[in-house]
This record gives structure tokens, C-alpha cells and sequence, in this order.
């Protein structure tokens, strides 16, 4: 019987005020926290008399330590750093400079070098990074200005007034697999706030909660999602340089999926690579793990790795809906940053400068509130807030993804309309055909398997799991080792089934229960059961779960949702 | 009448919990800091001989509360003869440590006179003549100062370690007892307390053992470990199993070899129908001696198995320890 984790109910819980709690530190919400004490600094070297406190100030980051659960390529953008600390680049771990780039079309055999690199994925200035890494140093400074990071705390729940949100729950602590409470119990904090920051990252769950209460999403594009698989390797040195850039296009994906691949070559001949596969493809036994194994096996990328050994793996879902998919970032009581809102350019592969300029603008939002406060002037909260709406659509932000609001769209009938409309696009300032694109949401584009051939057809090399030969490729289970994923074992799941019913009946007959593919860390799987009509029963493994989302993006009911497990396990990203 | 705190001193069969020492300390510490009058209790049938005993330190008096119905120690009995010795004696403040006995009966006590408690106290301050006390929060990232809304008696407990037992002061003579005799019905009792146990913590140090049976998936049903167990009995050795076994509650979580449980390093290691992810495997490849059965001839285990078996396990078991069987009878 499976038990599914929700906030244990008819509890007294320790109560806490708070000014600002920010949900998640990743780049965000640290450069949110950064930005507001560098704000009430200058306050409070202005205004001896009305100095304001830090010290109810508050980020919770699920992970055991800061940047434990940031993965990306990555590559950033320093435009947003150099304004929240100019010189950054003296003291940041950025791994090397981008030099050289290049994007390839791939068949399964050969290569063809694009004769000119589509300005979007000119990355000359950018620098490669571990996301891990550039975050715990990022969150280093935060601790150094007395803002208290919970770290190994979640939010659980949103706590709302009405239209209000009021604060946050954080997670409950030893409850075990049935849901009882053990002996080391303790209640998730109720942190009663004047303005909570989400900044979860793709997919967040209190976003969820939030865009579904009030409705978020109705003018909005649903959000479309890519996931995307990577692995570190160690390779023989000369093989890429430092700052070496690479994009890859087709193969092995047909030209019905949408995706691409990266490598980028780092410092110590540690090399990035990765491929991202859109969310919205039409198979259900496309596994993207799998897909990350077959590009490997393209003769350009087994010559680049020959001879190395991979040390780490992980996965990560982004949005790219762009943004027509954004839904309103800021209300009563609550702002929403980065990956959570939806700030990625889809053309340019990036989202860590606009999750970190989008940090800054609430933070200055953040502290007019706390300024008004402290200086005993009236002020409504909601009008207040409503000012992040407008800074962003007044920042850089808008600029950057208004002229790339309909690209992902554009691909919705494959590759060759996908280039088609980009091109137009480009030429008319985003535009296109017209001024906004519709979209659906990635789950709808999945088909039956009576419409599809048995035999997969052109997509069967992309079907079921990988197999991997333990040198280049990799079965799942293996690269998941290499994530460093840890779980309390004794806790409900945390991946919640709303009616297992119907995976056991109808998906195992209709889908082939594609949960057991698209997860790319072996969370699901289907067992023999005879009591079941179907012979199969999902069953799950949570503390496999790298919290990736991809099962709450893409399950095709719509009825698994993510809620984070007790705060501390997850994967253990180093370098990633 | 000066404000008094009562420590209340842990005993249990007649012998005193020693981590009551810190609850002295912490009670001549706030009895110094607000000039109140410390007194200690003893809760028991007979708590006399410890009473004397906490005599010996800086207190006013001890109360040896005791009843006959004190022993066995239950949480009804308890509260029952506290609540009679506070409404006799009417401190200001309890203070107890924080013990699984007081965990056990606090919460009964307090409710029946009332009252909260603020319990796992790590320090307290006096500050403008309010007593505050200092707990843990967000598993001690984070300390929170509280203090009692409500009138006296209150009551509060105080983490194993927040003071020093051995910095208790002796008094300069020794403490008037004074005994009180709690008359408790019967009817209050309704716990009935069995014979004390040890829970029996599952012997396996399959860190030790030199001969494993292992059991993984292939083993298909719960009902099937017996012949996986037949042939650990048969050689001698232990059982183990992989991840999904016990994540099934098959066999408990203690024979668990893998990442996420024991690394074990056998002479002879038997895999059946284990495929060897390797997450099972970084916690038995150290093993002499692994001998894989499995009806899937890629499965990964082979690759590092010394002897492979290809076949299906319910085929190989049985005959397998009848040889074993036969083999130990020759000898």
C-alpha cells in the first residue's frame, strides 16, 4: 500500500514571523537575498534613525547544503552578475571563458558544421560553470550578510489569508512510510512572512499550489518543458578546450522531437555534456535517458570521449514555454522568480541570468515594502508588489524574451516548420506569422500506443531503456549512482499518485506506462501483480528521485504531483 | 512566602538518574539569578534514600513524595502524586530534565493542572525580572527565547547536557527531608505496566559473516526466501538480500547490502536472482568468492562473478542444498 507525504493534519506547529521567506536557493533566490541586504545597507547607512533588521530575512533550500541541487550546463551570461556585484568575475568559480563555438546538424553517421553560428548561440563573453558550484559560492556571500539560509528545509505548504499568502510551511520531520509520526518527529515550521519569494525552480510545487488556486495560468500559454540529461566526463586532455563550445541538432531525435544536445569543454578536461529533449513528444516509450546513450554513440561524440570515464550524472526539467507561458509573477503577497515563473530564453539555452535579474527586481520590490514599513508610511503590499510585475516587464528581461516569445511554439509541427518560422521570426523581431503563437501543454502531444507502430517506427533507437555497455553508455540505474542521490528510506512517498487506479488499469494499457521511460532516475516502476486486472502495479522508489519534476510535467493524466521529500535528501551535485 | 523551584529528581527501582544532577545545577542557577528558593522532590515508594542523597547538595528541602502504588513507575501514578505535591506545596517553577520518563508523564501532568510546558530547554536568562528559557529550533540552526504567559505552577525541562551535573553544589548542611505520603486510588492507575524490555536489537552483523546468501528480485515472492534461507542454513551462513526485497518488507532492513545498507565482504557470496545494479554491487564486490544465479545471461552481476549460473534459480536452489547437505554429511 503506498503511502503519499502531505502535511500531517490537527497539529500545533511552532509559529515564526518572518519580513521575507524566499523559497529555494538557487541563483534566484540568492541574488534576491544578496540584492535586499545590499539595499537595506544603504538604508540603514542613510537612516541612522530607522535602521532595518536582517535578521527575519529567511531562505529554505531543501538540500543538505547550498548548491547541492542546482544542475545546469552550464553557461552564464554575466550581464545580471556584473550588476549585483561588479568585479564578480575576480572571485567567482567560473571553470573558463567561452572561446571558440560551434553548432552541428547530426545524422546518425556524419556532421554538418551550421557555416555560421546563429547569433543566439554566440557565447563569446559567457563563462562555462558549474551551477553547483557558482551557487555555494553565491550563497556563501548571502550567509555573510547574516540572512539565515534553512538549509535542509522545504516548503511544503503555502499558508494564505483569504487572497492573501501568508507565510510558509516547511516540511515535517520523521514521519515514516505509513505516515505515523516516529519517535524523532518534528512539525514543519509555520514562518508567517510579509511577503514570500518563490524561486523553487522548474515546476515548483508551492508555484503549483499558487498558479492552481488562483487560477495563474488562464491567460497564459501553458508552459512547455524540456528535461534535460547530463553527464560530467573526465576525458584525455586535448580533446576539447577550456571554453569550447558545442550545440548539436537531429540525431538521434527525428525531426519530430525537439531537442539538442551541448558540450562545452571545461577547466581539468572536465567536459559538460548533455541533451535536452522537449517534453512534448509523441511516443511514450521515448526514454531521454536513453536518448542522452544513443548521442554518445554518434562516431563525434565517442571520439571526443573515448578513453574518458563519466563521474557524474543528473537531470533537470526547463521550462521554455517563453513568454506567452509566463503567468503573473507577482500578487498578494507573493512574488515568483526565475525557473519557477519561467524566465528561459529557449533560443539561447539560458535562464540563470534572467533567474538572477529577476532575484534582483523583487528584491527591490521586496524592500520598498520593508522601507515603507520601517519608516511607519502606510503602503498596500499588493500595490507594492505589483511593482515586480512592472519592473520586469520594464527590465531587460521582456526585452531579451519578447524576441523569442514565439520560438519554442514554432516548433510544434517538428524541425523543418520549427526552422521555418525561427528564420521568419527573426527577421520581424519575434514576431513570425503572428504576434503570439498558441501552444499546448507537452502531455497532450503524447499518443496512444494503438496509434503508433509496434515497432516504434523512425523513433524505435530512442524507445525503452538504454542497455549501456559500462564504458560509454550507460543503463539508468548506473548513471543514477552516479548522482549521489540519498533519501531518508522510512518516509511516505513524495511523488504523489492522485489515483493509482489508473495506472494500473488504464495508462499500463494505453501509454505502456511511460512514467517507467521519461523518469530519468528509476522512480517508477511496473511490478507483476496478479491481483490486478492488467497483471501490472506501479511501485515506486522515491529515494531514487533526483527532483528533476519530469513525472509531474509529463505523466499524460496529469495525475502525479511532486512535493519535495523531508528536506536534506536528493541527489549531491558536485560540479555539476 | 518567597517563590520556590522544585527540581524534580529522576529515579527509577530505587536508583537515581544522574542527568538529574543538571537539573540541580540549572535550578541553583536560576535560584541564584532571581533569588528564589530551590527545592528538590523525589517521586517514588521509596524515595527516601535518594531524597537523602539530593539532601547532601545546595537545596532548601526535599520532598520524598512517596505511595506505595509509585511502583512500578506509571505515567497516571506519577502525574497523580506530582499534582498532589504542587498543590501542597505550590512552586513557582517545576523543573525536570528532559528523560523519556518525563517525556512519558509531563505532558499528563501539565494538562491536568492547566498549564503548558517548555520543554528541551537548553539555557534560560533573567532579564528585567522575566525568566526566559532558551530552546532549539529548526534542529538548532536557530535558538528561540520563551517565556510563561500563564500563571504559576510552571514547568520546564531542560536537554541532557544544557548544565553540568558535576558542577551541582553541596550545600553547607544537609537539606530537611520532608516525606509526603500521596494517597492514590485505585481507579487513577489505568496503565498496566508489562515487563521491561530491551527491544531486541536484530543481531545481524552481516559485516562478519563469512558465507552470504543473497536474495534480489528474481526471488519473485516472499514465500520463496525459505529456499534461499534452506541454503544459507545448509552452508552455514547468512541471509541478505538486495534493495527491492526489503523495500518489499520481505526480510527487514538490516540484511539490506548496497548502497543504502551494509557493505560486507564474505568469503563466499551466493547472488540469486540479483542483477547486479551497482548499487548493489559497491557493497559486496569486496567479497572472496561470488557465485551469480540468474536466468538473464547479460545481467551485470555476472561481470564480477566468479562463478556464473545461467538459469532459473528454482531449478538450481533445491538440488543445490541437497549436494551442500550431502557434502557436510560425508564430512
Amino acid at each position: 500500500m503506498l503511502i503519499f507525504r502531505k502535511p500531517i493534519e490537527g497539529i500545533d506547529r511552532p509559529q515564526m514571523p518572518a519580513d521575507v521567506v524566499i523559497v529555494g536557493g538557487g541563483p534566484a533566490g540568492m541574488a534576491c537575498a544578496l540584492r535586499l541586504s545590499q539595499l537595506i545597507d544603504v538604508h540603514n547607512a542613510k537612516n541612522p534613525e530607522s535602521q532595518r533588521s536582517k535578521e527575519n530575512i529567511y531562505v529554505l533550500e531543501k538540500a543538505r547544503e547550498i548548491g547541492q541541487h542546482c544542475l545546469s550546463g552550464a553557461l552564464l551570461d554575466p550581464r545580471s552578475m556584473r550588476e549585483l556585484l561588479p568585479g564578480f568575475e575576480k572571485e567567482a568559480p567560473l571553470d573558463a571563458e567561452v572561446t571558440k563555438e560551434a553548432v552541428y546538424f547530426l545524422t546518425e553517421k556524419s556532421k554538418f558544421k551550421l557555416p555560421i553560428t546563429p547569433p543566439p548561440l554566440r557565447d563569446h563573453g559567457n563563462y562555462v560553470i558549474s551551477l553547483n558550484r557558482f551557487v555555494k559560492w553565491l550563497g556563501g556571500k548571502v550567509e555573510e550578510t547574516g540572512i539565515t539560509i534553512f538549509t535542509g528545509f522545504a516548503g511544503s505548504e503555502l499558508l494564505f489569508d483569504g487572497n492573501r499568502v501568508t507565510g510558509v510551511r516547511t516540511d515535517d520531520k520523521g514521519v515514516d512510510k505509513e505516515g505515523h509520526q516516529k519517535s524523532n518527529f518534528e512539525p514543519g515550521y509555520d514562518l508567517n512572512a510579509k511577503i514570500v519569494i518563490l524561486a523553487e525552480g522548474p515546476r515548483g510545487s508551492l508555484t503549483k499550489q499558487l498558479v492552481q488556486k488562483f487560477d495563474l495560468a488562464k491567460n497564459a500559454n501553458p508552459q512547455t518543458y524540456g528535461v534535460g540529461i547530463k553527464e560530467l566526463w573526465e576525458v584525455p586532455s586535448s580533446r576539447i578546450a577550456p571554453g569550447e563550445v558545442i550545440y548539436t541538432m537531429g540525431w538521434p531525435l527525428t525531426t519530430k522531437e525537439y531537442g539538442g544536445a551541448w558540450i562545452y569543454g571545461s577547466k581539468d578536461n572536465i567536459v559538460s555534456l548533455g541533451f535536452v529533449t522537449g517534453l512534448d513528444y509523441a511516443d511514450p516509450r521515448l526514454d531521454p535517458q536513453r536518448v542522452l546513450q544513443d548521442f554518445k554513440q554518434h562516431p563525434f561524440v565517442t571520439k571526443l570521449l573515448e578513453g574518458g570515464k563519466m563521474i557524474r550524472y543528473g537531470a533537470k526539467s526547463l521550462p521554455y514555454g517563453g513568454w506567452w507561458a509566463i503567468p503573473p509573477v507577482a500578487g498578494n503577497g507573493w512574488m515568483i522568480l526565475g525557473d519557477s515563473a519561467g524566465f528561459v530564453n529557449s533560443a539561447r539555452l539560458k535562464g540563470i541570468h534572467l533567474a538572477i535579474k529577476s532575484g534582483m527586481l523583487a528584491a527591490e520590490t521586496a524592500f520598498e515594502v520593508l522601507r515603507n514599513d520601517a519608516l511607519k508610511k502606510d503602503d498596500s503590499s499588493a500595490a507594492t508588489l505589483g511593482d515586480f510585475q512592472k519592473k520586469v516587464e520594464s527590465s531587460w528581461i521582456k526585452d531579451e524574451l519578447w524576441k523569442v516569445r514565439n520560438m519554442h511554439q514554432g516548433f510544434a509541427r517538428g524541425f523543418y516548420a520549427g526552422m521555418f518560422h525561427t528564420a521568419l521570426q527573426m527577421v520581424t523581431g519575434g514576431r513570425g506569422l503572428r504576434n503570439r503563437y498558441p501552444a499546448k501543454a507537452g502531455y497532450e502531444h503524447m499518443r496512444k500506443l494503438a496509434a503508433l507502430p509496434a515497432d516504434g517506427g523512425a523513433e524505435a533507437h530512442l524507445l525503452g531503456p538504454a542497455k549501456g555497455d559500462g564504458k560509454l553508455t550507460f543503463d539508468k540505474l548506473t548513471d543514477l549512482y552516479h548522482s549521489g542521490t540519498k533519501h531518508e528510506e522510512d518516509q511516505p512517498s513524495h511523488l504523489v499518485i492522485h489515483d493509482t487506479n489508473i495506472c494500473n488499469t488504464r495508462c499500463v494499457k494505453e501509454f505502456g506506462s511511460p512514467c517507467q521511460n521519461f523518469c530519468p532516475a528509476n522512480v517508477y516502476e511496473m511490478v507483476d501483480d496478479a491481483t490486478q486486472p492488467s497483471g501490472k502495479r506501479v511501485s515506486l522508489n522515491p529515494s531514487n528521485c533526483v527532483h528533476c519534476k519530469t513525472c509531474d510535467i509529463a505523466d499524460p493524466y496529469q495525475i502525479i504531483t511532486w512535493v519535495p521529500p523531508e528536506g536534506g535528501g536528493g541527489p549531491n551535485y558536485d560540479g555539476m | 512566602m518567597p517563590d520556590t523551584i522544585l527540581v524534580v529528581v529522576e529515579q527509577r527501582e530505587g536508583k537515581l538518574n544522574r542527568v538529574s544532577w543538571e537539573t540541580v545545577t540549572a535550578g541553583q542557577a536560576i535560584a541564584a539569578a532571581t533569588g528564589w528558593t530551590l527545592e528538590a522532590a523525589v517521586v517514588g515508594s521509596r524515595a527516601s534514600a535518594i531524597a537523602a542523597e539530593v539532601a547532601a547538595k545546595k537545596v532548601a528541602k526535599v520532598y520524598a513524595v512517596e505511595s506505595p502504588k509509585l511502583e512500578p513507575y506509571t505515567p497516571d501514578a506519577f502525574a497523580a502524586a506530582l499534582k498532589h505535591a504542587i498543590a501542597a506545596k505550590h512552586p513557582k517553577l517545576v523543573l525536570m530534565p528532559h528523560t523519556y520518563q518525563v517525556r512519558d508523564f509531563v505532558p499528563k501532568l501539565a494538562t491536568a493542572m492547566g498549564r503548558t510546558v517548555i520543554s528541551d530547554c537548553i539555557g534560560f536568562k533573567h532579564e528585567n525580572g522575566k525568566l526566559v528559557f532558551t530552546r532549539q529550533m529548526f534542529q538548532g540552526k536557530f535558538a528561540a527565547d520563551v517565556s510563561f504567559a500563564s500563571d504559576a505552577p510552571w514547568f520546564a525541562t531542560f536537554q541532557n547536557g544544557a548544565f553540568r551535573g558535576d558542577k551541582a553544589e553541596a550545600g553547607a548542611s544537609v537539606a530537611p527531608v520532608e516525606t509526603i505520603n500521596v494517597d492514590i486510588a485505585d481507579n487513577v492507575i489505568r496503565n498496566k505496566p508489562q515487563e521491561v524490555f530491551k527491544e531486541a536489537k536484530q543481531a545481524v552483523d552481516l559485516t562478519q559473516a563469512e558465507i552470504i546468501v543473497s536474495v534480489g528480485r528474481g526471488i519473485k515472492e516472499q514465500k520463496n526466501i525459505e529456499i534461499a534461507k534452506q541454503l544459507a542454513d545448509a552452508l552455514g551462513g547468512d541471509l541478505a538480500a538486495s534493495r527491492p526485497i526489503c523495500d518489499n518488507g520481505w526480510l527487514p532492513m538490516d540484511r539490506q547490502i548496497g548502497s543504502s545498507g551494509q557493505t560486507v565482504a564474505p568469503k563466499l557470496y551466493l547472488a540469486l536472482g540479483i542483477s547486479g545494479a551497482i548499487q548493489h554491487i559497491v557493497g559486496m564486490k569486496g567479497s572472496r568468492t561470488i557465485i551469480a544465479v540468474n536466468k538473464d545471461s547479460e545481467a551485470p552481476i555476472f561481470e564480477i562473478a566468479d562463478y556464473a549460473i545461467v538459469g532459473n534459480l528454482f531449478d538450481i536452489v533445491p538440488p543445490l542444498i541437497e549436494e551442500v547437505k550431502k557434502a557436510k554429511a560425508g564430512n
